[in-house]
């Protein structure tokens, strides 16, 4: 995405990420927009996959645990005395966008949307990426088109 | 329904006024090829050539998206679901503009000198879950018992441990998602509020009068430096309207 407001702050506690990422692009867009009556309607399956993926996440067992270990986690009394800055910098991380947190809640659709976009810094020159079926990295399967 | 692009055909981007023309010049189709746009009456379609076989890609969906936001700095747009395609410009016509002159219309009007924006609020993790350990007796018991355990130990108290604190943690994120609505309402001229979990809060697409931009993102400014120890806020666009044309 190009739009970007010309009054955007740097520094303020408001995070204003430039929708620039295929990973913010495809929540922006993603089966959104007016459906006309087209002859057909491509899709970027792999992609499609992995959002419906993301949002079938629901609590389970394994949320549960994950929630149990954040918790547990917890060093209520370093948390007291850590400086603000720091937390703040290792939120933002750079470029400001959540991504970089550190949590093991980190939502489903979060560590999706990194799978994603891992290719994103990476030359486009062979757009395997987001043909990739899985966010699953061990299972890379390889087509030849 | 055909298994897509096995023909040359057009890709349709989205509809905006037919005047001025607006398509910007160096944007280009799956094909290469610069834009067109398909007239009729006050209404024109923008749409982008493809070759047979197309099937998209990444770079398509950014292009498409750079298009759309592009078209919706220029003036009203109704954006068109991303891979749509029709044989050719006729029926884009015949399928789309005459059929659905009079709703563009009307939708082209209302979204006048409006953008969309996007506002997630999130949890800071261990700020949220210190406080759910302080507030809650039963928390803070199991979490002593089940804290130095080896893994495989303790699985149930485990599991309970995690069930209260990811109630607790969306029993706040209800109360605070109306904390933040609050600070949004007066300021959009339509909202949809999306689903959250974990340690989301609020996730909510908002059309906003342009000249109401800069007021919103004050006030959101404010409520992320007062909340920042426990929440993060972020706002992504100005973009297209896309999610208030009548999508799914």
């Amino acid at each position: 995405m190009t739009t970007q407001t010309s009054g955007r702050r740097q520094g303020g506690y408001l995070e204003r990420p430039a929708p620039s990422s295929l990973a913010d692009v495809i929540e922006v867009i993603l089966d959104k927009g007016m459906v006309i009556d087209a002859y057909v309607r491509v899709s970027l399956v792999g992609i499609e996959l992995l959002t419906i993926d993301a949002r079938i996440v629901i609590a389970s067992v394994d949320t549960y645990l994950r929630f149990a270990e954040a918790t547990n986690r917890l060093d209520l009394y370093e948390h007291g005395a850590k400086d603000i800055g720091e937390v703040v910098q290792d939120l933002r991380g750079s470029g400001g966008t959540e991504s970089k947190t550190r949590g093991a809640l980190r939502g489903a659709k979060d560590s999706v949307k990194e799978a994603i976009g891992k290719g994103d810094d990476e030359d486009d020159e062979s757009d395997q990426d987001e043909r990739r079926p899985t966010k699953r990295s061990s299972s890379s399967r390889r087509r030849s088109e | 329904m055909t298994s897509g692009g096995e023909e040359a055909a057009v890709l349709v981007y989205g509809v905006v006024g037919a005047h001025p023309p607006a398509v910007p010049e160096d944007a280009v189709g799956p094909d290469g090829a610069a834009l067109r746009q398909v007239m009729f009456h006050d209404l024109a379609a923008v749409v982008g050539g493809v070759m047979p076989g197309w099937r998209p890609g990444r770079e398509d969906l950014m292009r498409y998206s750079s298009i759309v936001d592009g078209l919706a700095q220029h003036g009203p747009v109704v954006p068109v679901q991303f891979g749509s395609l029709l044989a050719d410009e006729q029926e884009v016509v015949d399928r789309v503009l005459a059929p659905e002159a009079e709703r563009l219309s009307a939708l082209l009007e209302e979204l006048a000198g409006k953008v969309q924006v996007q506002i997630r609020a999130r949890y800071v993790e261990d700020a949220v879950l210190a406080e759910v350990v302080a507030a809650d007796p039963e928390v803070r018991d199991l979490r002593e018992r089940t804290k130095d355990l080896p893994d495989e130990v303790g699985h149930a108290d485990r599991i309970r441990l995690g069930e209260l604190a990811a109630h607790a943690v969306a029993d706040r994120a209800a109360e605070d998602a109306d904390t933040v609505l609050d600070v949004v309402r007066p300021h959009v001229a339509a909202e949809i509020v999306r689903p959250v979990g974990g340690l989301d809060i609020l996730d909510v697409v908002a059309l906003v009068e342009a000249e109401e931009l800069r007021v919103l993102e004050d006030a959101l400014e404010a409520l992320a430096e007062a909340a920042h120890d426990r929440m993060r806020i972020r706002l992504v666009g100005p973009t297209a309207p896309y999610d208030f044309v009548g999508g799914d």
